[in-house]
């Protein structure tokens, strides 16, 4: 079977490409123009424009702290009741599975990364995604709160015995990569501490937060996984926090490091309120590292829900709850926190987070290093993608948004300064290209041949928002699954997971710690092929070399 | 072998879901309940009731829902079974019924460590059997009250009349502020909402000062997996129904002895692959058994199926870790899965009403 995509604006930066032409899909990859033979599809996209399916590096999607968030938050405005006063609109961080791959893929998503599992509920986790259609998925295990680490930096066991837990946790819990979320305090927190700051040593181990990011740094490096650490750094969400930003940045030295959602790390002190913008520092220090990367976690306004592994954090955060509820869950590594939040256009803090996020992706000069997330739910549910992709795209839409909120909150900004605007060659690439490439997945991400037949194909129009929301078509490996913004075929997406060596030592040591400290052995944490209950789940990303 | 019952007489197995398929056909609103069945069988038991438009309940849904309410009208600290195991030093063991709902608790916690037990109402506890567990209170209705002084007394604040001496009270007070990390223990089958939300609120006040958290003890048949994969399947708990095209919670609308005893259900599809448990409604309906056990319960056709972790591998919530796990099949037989079986019936169903 072969497709031709026909007379397109095809956007492939990864490729050096923006030229009207034609894209030819055969079974699941994408190929050369034929010399003779027929084709058996043509769509006419003469006037769209043609990318790569979009890959979303950080987006809280599936496993039990979302599930958790699903059962809390029942309230819904149903589509068949329509709105009942004492309700609030559905919080889109509860949408279940189905309606995730579904939601995703109308906006020409093709590939979505889970970023917080606990090697201990990973299972789930991979029940869920496989319960999420369309799309393909990826997961990122979380280290760096649990005992085992812990005691082998206390121990100075040395890198060797580091990189051999992180493979064996990454390879039972069936991860692309591995994160580190607040390290060592969710550790601290469990002994009473509530602060905890780069340079504080958890209780009991004594070990700095830095070390422990600085050794699971090391050890992904070693391990040649594609994926640098991926960090949530410590003090999320505090006024001045972005000096523990800057000094996590300048901790990353000269090796790869990838911080998430560092919006929320963009705060000073200054200002009437204690609390202000610190983006355009934050981006400045950024700009200079070359050997880190970030993405946004852009705050919208709304109803939502943030869940977090960082359970210090969203202990901290409970009482200012909207609508007044949580669940805290101490966890045998990370735990988590559920706080339901509404993000509101007269709150200061939340126009200066708001603020911050775009002045991040703004002043960020590289699209290569600046990755578009809203760390769904937790800034922004991913369905408000949209509307941030036009936002970045066009100075007069801020202008008109900034003229509707609190100036004062503003003030302590410096959006209203900058001109910027993304081009739609800035947008392909932040969204496809850079993300294919910060994840190592070498046939995603762009249109040449031999890609996976992952493609997005928009109308343009003067409402960019609307562009963005719905497809006019969505291939997904070669098969068309949106028309117009509509799903058509939900066919099952695999989850990608990285495949390192594992020293055989370490199975027998790991089988030994459980035992000792849980009476347990750990075959409760394996995640196999034939327990997901769906044909061919995994694909394997190969290490580097 | 699986075996096949139409109306009380054996049949081959493939009649059984042909003749499943025709009363599921029939009915305008059936129930899918009891729902005792792997994570497997949870999901096919979801692609089912979407499948028909049906309503999808757990036989154990009053007490799931019990603490659920907890968390989704007030808010709840908890804490894992593994936590528990490796950090607590002290144990708040609230209400009877804590070793029925978890047989391995004081094997898993009763180790070294602080225990008071309020209002047990076992025997065994009573007679001191367990060395570390001090008891206080003797008749379970007085929990409720003793919960609630134990958290003004914590919070300082003058109580008026108490059911057991102030002192006793001021000091398991003074001990719940001392502990490191304490850990509260109850069975939602066992208390009413307040009490477990008076419980609830006592934790986050601990909070204060030291670290407490809680450990709901999980209900039997494979609830909270079942929960889980309703919740990740429909956006919702158990108790949904799809009737009207979408997912749609309600825990008194979709209770299924309510639909069933009401008369706006018309046919039951009863699920304990776990074991013989039988329906708590009272009116008689077409109804389609999956059983792990079948018993004399009279029905228009039976199926049995293997027992999930016994006869077949499975994914089950564990009790010990707090977390869903792949279990492998301690006797394997050759026994249909719940997941197979409704997998069958919905290949004789005509097609789902688009949506």
């Amino acid at each position: 079977m072969l497709t031709r995509l026909a007379g397109g604006r095809v956007i492939d930066p990864a490729n050096s490409r923006d030229a009207i032409g034609d894209i030819f899909i055969r079974d699941d990859r994408i190929v050369d123009a034929p010399a003779g033979g027929t084709v058996d599809e043509t769509y006419d996209i003469s006037n769209k424009i043609v990318m790569a399916g979009a890959i979303d590096v950080h987006s809280h999607i599936a496993g039990s702290n979302e599930t958790m968030g699903r059962l809390v938050l029942p309230e819904l405005r149903s589509p068949v009741d329509g709105f009942h006063p004492g309700h609030f609109a559905r919080p889109a961080g509860t949408w279940n599975t189905f309606e995730t791959g579904c939601t995703y893929a109308a906006m020409g998503f093709t590939t979505v990364v889970e970023p917080a599992v606990l090697p201990h509920q990973a299972l789930q986790a991979h029940l869920e995604l496989a319960d999420i259609p369309i799309i393909d998925k990826a997961t990122l295990t979380v280290l760096g709160n649990d005992d085992f680490l812990l005691n082998l930096l206390r121990r100075r066991e040395g890198r060797a015995a580091i990189r051999d837990y992180a493979a064996w946790t990454l390879s039972t819990s069936r991860g692309l990569g591995i994160k580190v979320i607040n390290a060592g305090g969710a550790a601290a927190f469990k002994d009473n501490l509530r602060v905890f700051s780069l340079d504080d040593e958890v209780p009991e181990y004594g070990v700095s937060s830095r070390a422990i990011v600085k050794a699971l740094q090391e050890a992904v490096h070693e391990l040649r996984l594609t994926h640098p650490l991926h960090v949530h750094c410590n003090n999320l969400g505090l006024a001045g926090n972005v000096e523990t930003a800057l000094a996590t940045i300048e901790a990353a030295e000269h090796l790869p490091l990838h911080l998430a959602h560092l919006q929320f790390y963009g705060y000073g002190k200054e200002g009437p309120r204690g609390f202000s913008s610190a983006g355009a520092r934050l981006a400045e220090a950024v700009n200079a590292a070359k050997s880190v990367t970030i993405d946004v976690g852009q705050v919208m306004f709304g109803q939502t829900v943030t869940i977090s592994c960082d359970v210090l954090r969203q202990f901290n955060a409970r009482n200012r709850a909207r609508p007044k509820k949580w669940v805290i869950c101490d966890g045998d590594s990370n735990g988590a926190g559920i706080v339901p939040y509404e993000y509101n256009t007269a709150d200061f803090f939340n126009v200066v987070q708001w603020a911050v996020g775009l002045e991040l992706f703004l002043l960020i000069n590289d699209p290569w290093r600046v990755f578009f997330t809203t760390d769904h739910p937790n800034g922004a549910p991913f369905t408000a993608y949209p509307d941030i992709l036009a936002l970045l795209m066009d100075r007069d839409l801020r202008a008109k948004w900034m003229s509707r909120l609190p100036k004062e909150a503003l003030e302590v900004t410096t959006l209203s300064s900058i001109a910027r605007e993304y081009s739609i060659v800035d947008i392909a690439i932040m969204t496809r290209a850079a993300p294919a490439k910060l994840l190592g997945l070498k046939d995603r991400g762009h249109l040449g041949v031999g890609a996976l037949a992952d493609i997005a194909v928009y109308s343009p129009g003067n409402d960019k928002a609307a562009m963005f929301r719905e497809a006019a078509l969505v291939f997904k490996s070669g098969q068309l699954v949106v028309r117009d913004g509509t799903v058509r075929h939900a066919p099952i997406g695999r989850t990608l997971r990285a495949d390192p060596v594992c020293e055989n030592g370490i199975k027998a040591r790991m089988r030994n710690y459980y035992q000792e400290r849980y009476a347990l052995s750990p075959e409760f944490m394996t995640v196999a092929d034939a327990t997901i209950g769906k044909p061919d789940p995994f694909e394997i990303v190969p290490c580097l070399n | 072998m699986a075996e096949a019952w139409i109306r009380g007489k054996s049949a081959p197995l493939e009649a059984a879901i042909v003749e499943a398929a025709n009363i599921v056909a029939r009915s305008r609103h059936p129930v899918i309940a009891g729902l005792g069945t792997d994570v497997a069988g949870a999901r096919a038991a979801v692609k089912f009731a979407r499948h028909v438009g049906g309503v999808v309940d757990h036989m154990h849904s009053d007490a799931l829902l019990r603490d659920l309410d907890v968390m989704r009208e007030a808010s709840m600290m908890v804490t894992t079974p593994t936590e528990a195991h490796v950090r607590a030093d002290f144990l708040l063991l609230v209400g009877p019924g804590l070793i029925e709902a978890w047989p391995a608790l004081p094997e898993r916690l009763f180790g070294k460590r602080r225990i008071i037990w309020l209002c047990p109402g076992a025997a065994a506890v009573s007679a001191g059997e367990y060395k570390n567990v001090a008891v206080l209170g003797d008749n379970p209705a007085d929990l409720p009250a003793i919960v609630a002084l134990l958290r003004a007394r914590c919070a300082g604040r003058p109580v008026a009349s108490a059911p057991v001496a102030l002192a006793t009270i001021d000091a398991v007070a003074a001990e719940l502020k001392r502990a490191r990390f304490g850990v509260a223990i109850w069975s939602a089958a066992e208390l009413d909402r307040l009490t477990i939300e008076m419980l609830c609120g006592l934790v986050n006040d601990l909070n204060e000062g030291t670290r407490f958290s809680g450990l709901p003890l999980a209900s039997a048949d494979n609830a909270p997996a079942v929960q889980q994969v309703a919740g990740w399947m429909t956006g919702f708990p158990l108790r949904t129904g799809f009737g009207r095209g979408v997912p749609e919670h309600d825990p008194w609308r979709f209770e299924a002895s309510r639909l069933i005893d009401s008369g706006e259900a018309d046919c039951a599809v009863w699920i304990s692959a776990y074991g013989a448990r039988r329906p708590t409604w009272k009116r008689d309906l077409p109804l389609v058994v999956l059983t792990g056990n079948p018993s004399t319960l009279r029905t228009d056709v039976t199926i049995t199926v293997g027992r999930p972790g016994l006869d077949h591998d499975a994914v089950e919530y564990l009790a010990t870790t707090g977390t869903l796990a792949a279990v492998s099949a301690r006797h394997p037989e050759a026994a249909a899965s719940v997941a197979s079986v409704l997998g069958k019936i919905i290949t004789k169903l005509p097609a789902a009403p688009p949506c």
